[in-house]
């Protein structure tokens, strides 16, 4: 007895607290929205301009509100904004638990196994309805999206692995060219006789990249390295990875290479990173297109060491071929996800409400995906994105059909981390990484 | 032992020892509290000015105009709570039932009940999250309290300190032919309350600072506790982006206990200082 | 008072009414623990069963298929070097922590077992980063120990050290990391110390004060003995507590760097919710399960043997 009315009292209590929060009106078709890109209620929860708004997660908190404003359907899109690092594993926990959120965030990566499970609806009928063209889809995009002819997925942006450069220090080492830009190494060699010189004559790393906290950083150059060559590292069908080849052993060498000249910041983590960057600590932050936008800011802020100095190329090409790593971010609807028709409705309105502002959402420095877009004046107006637009045609991922792209990716970053912060024998790494990926997809 | 007189240097030697340890242990706290008045824009350039201007209430400002750590804070009282008085009052029923009174098979049970001990959460929390899950039972406040209800420890104290009560005053009170769960209620349980208040803040604080359960069972943001809640802010992306809001929240975040605490732990003081029927 | 008082008042009139009140209540009193039961029935055995059977399965989460594979998860964790190194982690980690936890909360108690306003205030201190949630903890000490800018970079700096990176470290990231949990949750082994020192009779104090016993001799002779209970008791909850570690590695170093701070939970968590098998999670929950026993049953022996002195 006393128990109860205790909690009855407790849960009036958070009623209370709960009612003193703006609640929406009871009509209206709620369409859950799960994706990650962090949560920035305190600067844009009430921002629907869009143009007001910078960054992913400005940007993302912007368009919900607009649309939530602004959509003539009754539709209410309500975020659930789970934690980057462990986005995949909630989601699948939710899956599990039959608590399906309408529309998800997935990169193009991982789609692949949660349509091979059956997880995601398909979408092409829907995009035929709300006017959502495929044959728009830019070639990268359509790629990542659409899986034995049928579309998954609304493709919402093309990331990659890109040299955010600081063009100030690059100066001072004499690695500028006539008119500002830097000078790239085009080979190893180059790369490592620049790093050099850059270092004698600023006395910083070269390159400040994620080495703590989290391990992609290593996979995503490591891979980026590997495609450069033309080498494959997947067997059988995508279900065996094979790092015995040389082209692995180059790449791991010069990642080895550098590390050990000091060429490489140690102990950054993202924020770390990032930081060092804004600090003037490195020449170049390797990173995605997602901080673009704001490293834009910091370079017109004076008294920043980026002033004035900011500028942005594909990671550089140092062997045979073009290429480099890169993803996409992309909605889904989840199986399970829409309870009727009428939420269903709505979730197809969100995607292309999404999809006719992919220009927003562009800003932040992702490529569009939308061929109208990519070529449009306005987009090429956007600083640097001309530096960075072959990415849609060089931008490599893993081939879609090995599974658990996610882990795998994890694991190949840790053992490299582990080649360079704790000296573990490449060719132990090499053993490491096939044994342990091996048995994540050989299945 | 601070009776003693000849001792004096030694005594004070050692309470400056602990100061300074004091000092060093909440040196953390009082960084992160100083940062959180600072602008994000200066916190990502530097962290290594706390006494110095600029300030700013903007990080604080910015909480109070968004309603999410509100919710994530009325999740983690709700379920603290609720864990904290189920688990009271489940396990002083059983401890009592263990210390005090006779039934058949009652060894063989409270043996059982002891290994469970032994039992930790990690070993059922594959099986757990399927059960809740065949239920549809995730993203409930009941997933996130049942599971914890099941703790041994607790039988274990609550039994333990029921043996220690005189068994003369419930005797009292049975020859007025109370029922044996008036009794509990009337006399055992108003003299078990330091036992209680140790069992009761144990809990609190598990329930509290509980991260893998509700991060598996859980997995809807509305549902996240403050411990969940602050993981989805703590991505990179934010660190980088916005620092001082994260201090902010991390202070705002740990106001409410604190001021619990700091009642819970003059109550704890004069619980254990020998007042006890013991 | 009012307990002796009742106690006093009622006393001779026990045995009188003592028979006839304890007739006929045996199943009834059997109702005290049936609630407890069947919680702990649901939530813990029923699982605990359900998880060796899972374990026997090659579950994948995400497609709820399940094929029986007998010992094969088994066989399979131990040949796997992350979850064997895993293994070693928690071990090393309970290993290194739980003294700590012990002397370091013994001695704050010590220290602190003093009335007046000084001594509320460091046991505040000690005690207050306990309500702290892991995520604060981890965060705090994320910013402190941050290379280049965190608090701990700014000392070493200031006085001419060069900034250290500890948590990616193979060698300090568990120790940190054992350093963070101490500072987190010292507060309970300190409480519990205290207030088994306060259940000591003042009259064995002031009877070693007259005798002119030196501190150490009375810590040693009273004091210590008093308590040992205590410390048993602190003990095992430390190894149960600890053997659990999960939060702050995952938060802090992701388990790495090279593996060197994994926690056996950490790669059930891994195995089970992000590569969805949990078969293989299942396995590993139950070697987790029986390392605690092993460790558990070793802990209540030898303080039993203590006690036997």
């Amino acid at each position: 007895m006393t128990k109860k009315s205790l909690i009855k009292s407790i849960v009036g209590v958070a009623l209370a607290a709960a009612l003193t929060q703006p609640v929406a009106a009871q009509q209206e078709t709620e369409v859950t929205l799960s994706r990650f890109f962090g949560s920035c209620e305190a600067d844009y929860g009430s921002v629907a301009d869009v143009t007001k708004a910078r960054g992913e997660c400005g940007i993302i908190t912007a368009l919900v509100n607009k649309f939530n404003t602004t959509n003539e359907l009754g539709v209410v899109v309500k975020p659930q904004v789970a934690e980057w690092a462990t986005y995949y594993d909630q989601l699948t926990a939710r899956l599990a638990a039959r608590d399906v959120p309408t529309i998800a965030v997935m990169h193009e990566s991982v789609l692949g196994d949660f349509v091979a499970r059956k997880l995601v609806e398909p979408l092409d009928e829907g995009f035929e309805q709300v006017g959502i063209d495929t044959a728009n889809f830019t070639e990268q995009a359509a790629r990542g999206t659409i899986i034995d002819g049928t579309t998954y997925a609304m493709p919402f942006d093309t990331w990659a692995w890109l040299w955010h450069f600081n063009l100030n220090l690059f100066e001072q080492a004499g690695l500028t060219q006539a008119d500002g830009s830097p000078v790239l190494p085009k080979n190893p060699d180059e790369l490592l006789i620049q790093a050099r010189q850059f270092k004698d004559a600023t006395g910083k790393p070269y390159f400040g990249w994620i080495t703590a906290g989290e391990s992609v950083a290593p996979t995503r150059t490591f891979l980026t390295l590997v495609n450069q060559q033309g080498g494959e590292l997947f067997r059988d069908n995508g279900h065996r990875i094979d790092m015995q080849g040389k082209e692995a052993d180059i790449a791991l060498n010069l990642m080895k290479q550098l590390w050990n000249e000091g060429h490489i910041k140690q102990g950054l983590d993202y924020s770390g990173a990032q930081q060092a960057y804004l600090n003037g600590d490195v020449g170049i932050n390797v990173n995605g297109t997602w901080v673009i936008d704001n490293f834009v800011a910091a370079s017109q802020k004076a008294g920043s060491p980026l002033e004035d100095g900011y500028t942005v190329v594909p990671f550089a090409t140092l062997y045979d071929q073009k290429a480099v790593f890169a993803d996409g971010h992309s909605w889904v609807m989840l199986k399970g996800g829409a309870k009727n028709e009428k939420e269903r409705a709505g979730a197809l309105a969100f995607l292309k409400f999404l999809w006719d502002h992919n220009y927003e959402w562009s800003r932040t420095g992702h490529l569009p995906v939308s061929k109208s877009i990519i070529d449009s004046e306005e987009f090429h107006s956007l600083p640097f994105r001309t530096n960075i637009l072959e990415i849609s045609s060089t931008g490599r991922t893993m081939p879609s059909n090995v599974a658990r792209q996610r882990a795998v990716e994890t694991i190949i970053g840790e053992e490299i981390s582990n080649m360079m912060l704790s000296d573990k024998p490449a060719d132990d790494v090499k053993q490491s990484i096939e044994k342990r990926v091996n048995r994540l997809i050989s299945k | 032992m601070h009776l003693k007189v000849g001792n004096k240097f030694g005594d004070r030697l050692i309470l400056a020892a602990v100061i300074a340890l004091a000092i060093a242990w909440i040196a953390p706290l009082v960084w992160v509290f100083a940062l959180s008045f600072k602008p994000d824009e200066f916190l990502a350039q530097r962290t290594d000015v706390m006494l110095s201007p600029p300030f700013t209430l903007k990080n604080y400002l910015n909480i109070l105009g968004t309603s999410q750590v509100f919710g994530w804070t009325i999740n983690s009282l709700i379920v603290a709570c609720t864990q904290t008085l189920a688990t009271l009052l489940l396990a002083s029923l059983a401890g009592y039932g263990f210390a005090r009174t006779e039934f058949r098979g009652k060894n063989v049970l409270f043996f059982i009940v002891l290994a469970g001990l032994a039992v930790p959460e990690q070993a059922i929390i594959v099986p757990l999250h399927a059960m809740f899950a065949d239920l549809q039972m995730h993203n409930t406040y009941s997933a996130l309290v049942l599971p914890r209800l099941a703790l041994p420890f607790g039988v274990f104290l609550m039994t333990q300190y029921f043996k220690a009560i005189p068994k003369d005053i419930e005797e009292a009170a049975m020859l007025d032919n109370a029922s044996r769960l008036k009794i509990f209620f009337r006399v055992i349980l108003p003299l078990s309350i330091p036992a209680q208040a140790t069992l009761g803040i144990f809990t609190f604080l598990n329930a509290w600072n509980d991260y893998l359960w509700p991060l598996v069972s859980a997995s809807n943001p509305e549902m996240y506790t403050l411990t969940l809640g602050l993981a989805s802010t703590q991505t990179n992306f934010a660190q980088s982006e916005g620092l001082g809001f994260l201090m902010a929240q991390a202070v705002f975040a740990s106001l409410p206990v604190f001021i619990v605490y700091l009642f819970f732990q003059k109550y704890i003081v004069a619980a254990v200082s020998g007042k006890t029927v013991r | 008072m009012t307990v002796a008082m009742k106690v006093e008042a009622s006393a001779d009139r026990i045995q009188a009414r003592k028979r006839g009140a304890r007739a006929g209540q045996r199943w009834g009193n059997a109702l005290f623990i049936l609630p407890f039961l069947v919680v702990y029935l649901l939530m813990l055995v029923i699982p605990l069963f359900k998880g060796i059977w899972i374990s026997l399965l090659e579950v994948d989460m995400l497609s709820n298929s399940a094929d029986f594979v007998g010992l094969d998860n088994y066989v399979e964790l131990f040949s796997d070097e992350i979850f064997i190194g895993a293994v070693l982690n928690t071990f090393y980690f309970v290993l290194i922590s739980t003294p700590v936890f012990i002397a370091l909360g013994l001695a704050l108690a010590l220290a602190l077992n003093r009335p007046g306003r000084t001594g509320a205030t460091l046991r505040a201190i000690f005690f207050g980063s306990s309500v702290l949630s892991v995520t604060i903890v981890t965060l705090v000490w994320k910013l402190v120990l941050m290379p280049h800018h965190g608090m701990l970079a700014n000392i070493t700096e200031s006085v001419g050290l060069p900034s250290l990176s500890l948590l990616t470290s193979e060698t300090w990231a568990l120790p940190t990391i054992a350093v963070v949990t101490v500072w987190w949750i010292i507060g309970l082994p300190m409480m519990l110390f205290l207030a088994a020192l306060q259940q000591i009779p003042r009259e064995i104090y002031e009877a070693a004060a007259l005798d002119n016993a030196s501190r150490w001799r009375t810590l040693w002779s009273i004091t210590l003995p008093s308590i040992r209970r205590t410390v048993a008791l602190v003990a095992i909850i430390e190894v149960i507590l600890q053997f659990q570690l999960f939060g702050q590695a995952q938060l802090m170093t992701q388990g790495g760097p090279n593996n060197s701070s994994r926690p056996i939970v950490q790669f059930i968590y891994e195995a089970g919710f992000r590569n969805w098998e949990l078969g293989y999670a299942a396995a590993a929950s139950q070697v987790l399960f029986a390392m605690m026993l092993v460790a558990m049953a070793f802990q209540v022996w030898l303080s039993s043997r203590k006690q036997a002195y």
